[in-house]
């Protein structure tokens, strides 16, 4: 741990300083999701044609390419909320309570990018409210797609709901330091533009609700730490897939389990980054410490444990004595770059993560964002070859065109860094608003249980809200 | 299930309960049907035979329902000649929803039903199941007494692509968009002129694509079965594309090239002339119901083969009413399109007897017009011989094809179906023979045209002989090595059944005949556009930052 005592003015400071780097980096993101927003506009406006897909089978194409992919890999990083809240909440490791808040927005950042790929990959968006809303009650019967876009709109509308009440106690001790904004237009001095937000936020707000609030988020968080990984990713997103006898490369029980492990590799790696980001753009090195960066990797090499152990068991059945077509299948996996790289790029983490466990000394800041980074491509590419492979090698399989064509189109690819702006755009933007990490956190690293008083630096176990977590 | 449990059903009590109070909510009689129900369970187990459970109930159920056509009948009839039937036919039921439950129990017998339900409800249904499926549907509260669907005969396909562009034009299709697609293959090396197939959408009666849609856009027309798409609500995710196992779908990935003004212009001078339905609007896009189903796709909207909904409403006259544009143009007439439900519809017939239903579409060009056979037929003798040697167009040959089709066939010339025209014309032609004098049931006849064995001196004449006539048939037609369903294990229940080879796993698409470049379709704006194999080809033109490399 560092020397310098966290403080109020720590996790403020977002909100006060204005540099050309945050400028520049505002820049390249809108800029990033501008570009892509003017090739989605150019895909409404001529068709879907603009992508590299086309119809599977006697199409000679792939039906669904790199935005199916890149909207799981973005569910699968929206899981970074569940597992730090799980830690904290749940689990009482309040080691990871400086980044819980960052991990819990990254979920927020990651569902809003995975369900505007939804609205990307659609031919009719317009008609999402008309047409999947109105026959609603019947086809949340039956479709899996809409098993998704339920449990997505639930599991946002939890963690939104959340990061609102945690975020009432550190607005209402606060709200003297936070930022307003009153513009004068054409000479008129407008009021305080913000200050509505935050008068919504705390609205009715007493000390006397802290208890009731901290037992209120235990349960969101547990609500949460239930339906995510048992519904989302090891549920309907797998089973978008899992259900269709039709592809072998997709079909079978493992995909739940085995999505569930990709979806937490990414998330951990991607709450790496953006601590790591945080910490060095406002020097939170005491606060986003070392140590919280040892304890994320290696968790993130447990999840690559399983990630890899899980494409294991789908190796050895694909090929010890399968199905002709599920033996294409599975012939492709051990031959295509798609496949054969991620493995080796996951594979190469775990090694190091296990590596610096045993000497730490191989430990350093700059190997784990690297380790995070190449997890995070790996997924990307994993995923995509998975949603390729289906269509590629399908049961009926007598089509010329199949295995299909298919590279994804400037406009698809665009579609990545767009989203990734989108996200950078959205931290920017929140960052200035609101305190990225909970004032709990600080309070909690001072030793103190009361607010606003510097206290001598004592490492204590019991947070504030710890009685309630046993309730 | 707990040893108290007295339940006679595999799944206990509480399953039992459950299905006598919906079995009260008929009006028909539950312990009649309680008591059905255990003994059917019995006929399950192999205690009872299907026979004696048919004879046990006989009495009640046509005083119950009036009619006992229970699936047992004709093991009772035959007494056990087919034992294990009815129990096969139970476990194939697909127990799918509530209301195919009602409705079975009210047609088949509460009992049967019950049993057949509850204890193989999980059991994947064969293509053993339709007539359950059927039996299931009479009952529901919205009657379906039609299922459109295919027998397509792949041995007599010749690759020709008729079908392919029949459809484009019909459909005003963008190139590449092959609702109907035909395709030669290799299977294992083999490679025999017959290993050819035909694939239109397949119309499952358990759609997957319809499954999988989030918006009921994908749906299945009730009076008649035929699954289509509402272009007015698909949103365009192309999960229906991704279910479907057949690849049968082709989305509407640009703005398709015939404009709806076109094709409507194109709709009211075809349509316009034709005496039809005046429910029916004159677009070739609206159906009865008035839901945008017929004819291409809009954009960002999937599409495929729709069994021409147009068409089956009335809106291109009584005539085209179970026609398909695809069947119309086939010249080998290996597309035989009708009701499914019904047993003497083309399809059904066809894929009872393919030889006879092929000799039948062969000797329709040399059967003889009855004014030519009276013309020639003036003045001469009324014996077999003398008949063929007057008849310039009628030989030895056609005229037993023609009688064997008459002897294998049942209510011959009568009906709807188009194979009744074929049929009528035979008929036409008998007459005028019989006019003349002839009488082609007669002894010198039938064993003149070896269609019957010549009776012993001490025996009588029995009539004509059905094997040999069958035996005729075969020899001049042929017939398939195999019927089948595509991709049956994947429990879709298509409403296509294909006469001719099943492509295997290991089956590879190789150059047909006729290439698709080479055919040209007249779309409504008057243009002639080829055909296309592959729509990717098409599509990369408009995809941007196309390189041409895949990954």
């Amino acid at each position: 741990m560092s020397t310098k005592t966290p403080s109020e003015d720590d996790i403020l400071r977002p909100m006060h300083t204005f540099t050309k780097k945050y400028v520049l980096l505002f820049a390249i993101a809108a800029l990033a999701l501008g570009a892509f927003l003017v090739g989605w506009m150019y895909q409404l406006q001529q068709g879907m044609a603009v992508t590299g897909l086309s119809d599977w089978g006697s199409g000679g194409g792939v039906t669904w390419g790199l935005y199916i992919g890149a909207f799981i890999w973005w569910v699968g990083i929206a899981h970074g909320g569940i597992i730090l809240s799980a830690a904290v909440r749940l689990l009482g490791m309040d080691r990871y309570m400086p980044v819980a808040r960052l991990a819990e927005m990254l979920t927020l950042a990651g569902l809003s990018a995975a369900g505007f790929y939804i609205l990307v990959h659609m031919g009719r968006p317009d008609r999402m409210v008309t047409s999947v809303i109105g026959h609603y009650h019947i086809t949340v019967n039956n479709s899996p797609l809409v098993w998704d876009v339920t449990v997505i709109t639930a599991y946002f509308v939890l963690t939104a709901t959340y990061l609102g009440l945690t975020l009432r106690y550190d607005i209402a001790r606060l709200r003297d330091d936070l930022p307003s904004f009153s513009p004068n237009v054409g000479g008129k001095q407008l009021p305080d533009l913000l200050a509505p937000v935050y008068d919504v936020l705390t609205l009715g707000y007493t000390k006397a609700e802290d208890k009731v609030i901290d037992r209120m988020v235990w349960w969101v968080a547990l609500a949460i730490i239930i339906m995510a990984p048992l519904l989302l990713h090891g549920g309907v997103i797998p089973w978008l897939f899992a259900v269709l006898p039709n592809y072998p490369s997709w079909f079978g029980g493992i995909q739940g389990p085995q999505f569930l492990t990709i979806a937490l590799t990414s998330a951990i790696s991607g709450v790496i980054l953006l601590s790591y980001a945080f910490r060095r753009a406002y020097d939170w090195d005491h606060i986003i410490t070392d140590d919280i960066f040892r304890g994320l990797l290696l968790w993130l090499g447990f999840f690559c444990l399983l990630f890899l152990w899980l494409q294991l068991q789908q190796l050895a059945t694909g090929s010890f004595h399968s199905t002709t077509t599920h033996s294409y299948a599975t012939a492709s996996k051990l031959s295509h770059p798609m496949y054969v790289g991620p493995m080796l790029m996951v594979l190469g983490v775990l090694v190091y993560i296990f590596a610096q466990t045993i000497r730490p000394s191989l430990f350093s800041k700059g190997r784990a964002i690297a380790a995070g980074l190449l997890v995070l491509t790996a997924t990307l590419v994993e995923k995509t070859y998975f949603v390729l492979s289906g269509f590629w090698y399908p049961s009926f399989n007598i089509y010329d065109g199949s295995p299909g064509e298919y590279f994804p189109s400037v406009i698809e690819l665009l579609s990545i860094a767009g989203t990734i702006g989108m996200v950078t755009l959205f931290f920017l933007v929140l960052s200035k608003l609101v305190p990225v990490v909970e004032l709990h956190a600080v309070e909690h690293l001072r030793g103190d249980h009361g607010h606003g008083h510097e206290h001598d630096h004592e490492p204590v176990e019991e947070s504030a809200e710890q009685p309630e977590v046993e309730a | 299930m707990s040893t108290e449990d007295e339940s006679f059903h595999p799944l206990g009590q509480e399953w039992e309960n459950e299905l006598e109070t919906m079995l009260d909510d008929t009006e028909y009689d539950s312990d009649l049907g309680m008591q059905m129900a255990e003994d059917a369970m019995r006929v399950t187990k192999g205690e009872l035979s299907e026979a004696d459970f048919h004879e046990k109930y006989h009495d009640d159920v046509m005083e119950e329902f009036g009619v006992d056509d229970r699936p047992t009948e004709e093991a009772y009839e035959e007494a056990q000649k087919n034992a294990g039937g009815f129990a096969e036919m139970l476990k194939s039921v697909d127990s799918d929803g509530e209301e195919s439950r009602r409705g079975m129990m009210k047609k088949m017998g509460a009992g049967a039903a019950f049993v057949g339900l509850g204890a193989f409800g999980a059991s994947e249904g064969g293509s053993e199941s339709e007539p359950n499926v059927a039996a299931a549907q009479e009952g529901d509260d919205t009657e379906q007494d039609v299922q459109w669907g295919m027998a397509i005969d792949l041995e007599r396909c010749d690759g020709c692509l008729s079908c392919v562009e029949a459809c484009a034009e019909e459909n005003n299709l963008d190139r590449g968009v092959n609702w109907m697609y035909v395709l030669d293959y290799e299977d294992n090396g083999v490679d025999t002129s017959r290993n050819r197939l035909v694939r239109p959408c397949q119309h499952c009666t358990d759609a997957p694509c319809e499954k999988v849609c989030p918006t009921t856009a994908r749906h299945t027309r009730d009076n008649d079965g035929l699954v289509l798409t509402d272009y007015d609500v698909c949103i365009g995710c192309r999960y229906c594309q991704v279910a479907c196992p057949y690849g049968v779908n082709y989305f509407q990935w640009d703005e398709p090239d015939i404009t709806t003004e076109d094709i409507e212009a194109q709709a009211q001078e075809e349509m316009g002339d034709h005496d039809h339905d005046s429910d029916v609007p004159h677009d070739h896009m609206s159906d009865e119901r008035g839901r945008w189903v017929d004819s291409r796709a809009p954009r960002g909207v999937m599409s495929k083969c729709t069994m021409c909904p147009t068409r089956q409403d009335g809106g291109m006259g009584e005539d085209a009413v179970g026609t398909t544009a695809c069947e119309d143009a086939c010249p080998p007439d290996a597309i035989q399109f009708g009701n499914m439900f019904d047993d003497n519809s083309d399809p059904q017939t066809y894929a009872d007897n393919p030889a006879r239903g092929r000799a039948l579409s062969d000797i329709d060009m040399s059967v003889p017009s009855a004014d030519a056979l009276e013309d020639d037929l003036d003045g001469a003798d009324d014996d077999l011989e003398s008949v063929l040697e007057a008849s310039e167009d009628l030989d030895e040959e056609t005229l037993r094809i023609m009688k064997a089709i008459e002897i294998v066939s049942e209510d011959f010339g009568e009906g709807d179906a188009s194979h009744t025209e074929y049929e009528q014309n035979i008929v036409d032609a008998f007459d005028a023979l019989e006019a003349h004098g002839l009488d082609l049931d007669s002894e010198e006849v039938l064993v003149g045209l070896d269609l019957a064995d010549e009776p012993d001196e001490d025996e009588e004449f029995d009539g004509p002989d059905e094997s040999a006539a069958q035996t005729v048939l075969v020899n001049e037609a042929g017939e398939p090595d195999s019927n089948f369903q595509l991709l049956e294990d994947m429990g879709t229940n298509p409403n296509i059944i294909y006469l001719g080879n099943e492509p295997g796993p290991q089956a590879e698409q190789v150059e047909g005949p006729v290439a698709y470049e080479d055919v040209e379709a007249d779309l409504a704006d008057g243009s002639s556009v080829p055909l296309a194999d592959n729509r990717k080809d098409v599509l990369d033109e408009m995809t941007v930052g196309d390189a041409g490399v895949s990954l």
